[in-house]
């Protein structure tokens, strides 16, 4: 079905709306909930890989939106990771090897926004190592824990869609 | 398996080029496409601040008739002490109307009061932000001053349809003239955002203090806007000096932080103060308006 990609985005835009929403309550300590690269895992075991780049696109886009990140500086970072993923299903074969996916690809993507958000301000960066830190342990955090929620709401999707499911072994 | 490799050799060289077009490609592709998402995560914002609104509303409801009897009572006085205020502040407004014609003063600018909701608000080391309901449809322009009674919020970056986004006056990219408390020869300071790199409160930078500043004694030192620049009024209140002043390394100026005067962060409404007449630094904002 070639319109997947735009309907998984869509159950998956209230997760990235929730991820805002607990970045409200976290604002004074100016931390990010961050899951957009979490949102990634099980799509790309499932999707064809065009469909898995456009997904990997639009969730990157929506994360930058509103945000003064240079433009398409996630959005193709996890569009490159998903074409990684997506001709390498046997890295996300199980459900352990999804949790470490998802941590690595959440991290990897957030120290990505976070270097081209540093700069392209103009704001010295005094201190920001430990604030990196601690904003990447959160996304650490979050991706893993988010992954199985998350993950069982685009395969439900998935399933509904009628797509082939991912094969549990090599 | 070969097949499989030689699509993710395609998919990469694909990405390439991608990335170099998406370079080369005109910023206003890339602002189309900004705008683009933002407009479709509009509604939910929307929806997210109205069922606060629902929320609040009904938590209101609840309360007993004699608790808004009270409150009735209460506000009834603060009307009656205010509309005594009012009346003195007419003798002032032409007593300045005519040292103006006198004097030949420049009228400052002029503005229009839009209130707004607050939706969101997001934070991190390299910028602080809300977002709020109202946008291009109800006549907010960027650049625009953001308050809260007489405090600065922040300042409107960008603008959409039924949205805008709000810079605090503690984000890395805010920027404007201030006046110190207890300097009698109000001499100008300068205010910049700084990245906040802590889990506590984000605070801006007073740069330019001059070397002899003394801090008042007893009360943290207001610091107000100069009205300077034509974009923020004279007079509100940007915040307060967090404690002591330190000399810069060259040694002719001193520097301190800025310690917003509300919680920033909690604000459920605020004004968006819009010029009547088009400033020239709105003008500026205009063209950098996404960023």
């Amino acid at each position: 079905m070639g319109w997947a990609w735009l309907i998984l985005l869509l159950a998956t835009y209230p997760w990235l709306l929730g991820a805002d929403l607990a970045g409200d309550t976290l604002a004074s300590s100016s931390l990010v909930v961050f899951v957009s690269g979490t949102c990634l895992i099980a799509p790309s075991r499932r999707l064809k890989r065009w469909q898995c780049v456009l997904f990997a696109a639009g969730l990157g886009f929506l994360f930058e939106a509103r945000r003064p990140i240079p433009d398409g500086t996630l959005a193709l970072t996890l569009v490159a990771v998903a074409i990684f993923l997506s001709s390498n299903r046997p890295l996300l074969r199980s459900t352990p090897r999804m949790l470490q996916g998802a941590a690595v690809v959440n991290v990897g993507a957030c120290l990505v926004w976070y270097l081209a958000a540093a700069f392209a301000s103009d704001a010295p960066s005094d201190g920001a190592a430990g604030h990196l830190f601690g904003q990447l342990l959160l996304a650490g955090v979050v991706g893993t824990l988010g992954l199985v929620p998350v993950a069982l709401t685009q395969n439900a999707v998935m399933d509904r869609l009628g797509l082939p499911p991912a094969p549990d072994v090599p | 398996m070969d097949q499989n490799r030689q699509g993710a050799r395609a998919s990469y060289v694909a990405l390439s080029v991608f990335v170099a077009g998406w370079i080369l490609l005109p910023s206003a592709v890339r602002r189309l496409n900004r705008e683009a998402f933002v407009e479709f995560q509009a509604p939910a914002l929307h929806l997210v601040g109205k069922s606060r609104d629902l929320a609040t509303f009904w938590e209101k409801k609840s309360r007993g008739s004699e608790e808004l009897v009270a409150a009735g009572r209460d506000l009834a006085r603060i009307n009656a002490a205010l509309e005594l205020k009012l009346k003195g502040m007419e003798d002032v407004r032409r007593e300045n109307t005519r040292l103006r014609e006198v004097t030949r003063y420049n009228v400052p600018a002029e503005y229009l009061s839009v209130v707004a909701r607050v939706a969101t608000r997001d934070s991190s080391s390299w910028w602080q932000r809300i977002v709020i309901r109202k946008g291009r449809n109800d006549g907010i322009r960027p650049g625009a001053p953001v308050v809260f009674g007489d405090t600065v919020v922040g300042r409107v970056t960008a603008v959409h349809l039924t949205t805008s986004e709000v810079d605090l006056v503690t984000s890395p990219g805010f920027r404007c003239t201030a006046y110190l408390e207890g300097d009698d020869q109000n001499r100008i300071v300068l205010i910049n955002g700084v990245a906040a790199n802590s889990l506590g409160t984000a605070k801006a930078r007073v740069c330019v203090i001059p070397y002899d500043y003394l801090l008042p004694a007893g009360t943290p030192a207001r610091v107000t806007t100069t009205g300077m620049g034509g974009v923020f009024p004279s007079g509100l209140t940007l915040g307060y000096l967090d404690g002591g002043a330190y000399a810069t390394q060259v040694g002719n100026f001193k520097e301190s932080l800025l310690v917003p005067s509300r919680d920033l962060y909690n604000l459920q409404e605020v004004s968006v103060l819009v010029p009547i007449i088009q400033t020239p630094g709105e003008a500026l904002m205009q063209g950098d308006q996404f960023q």
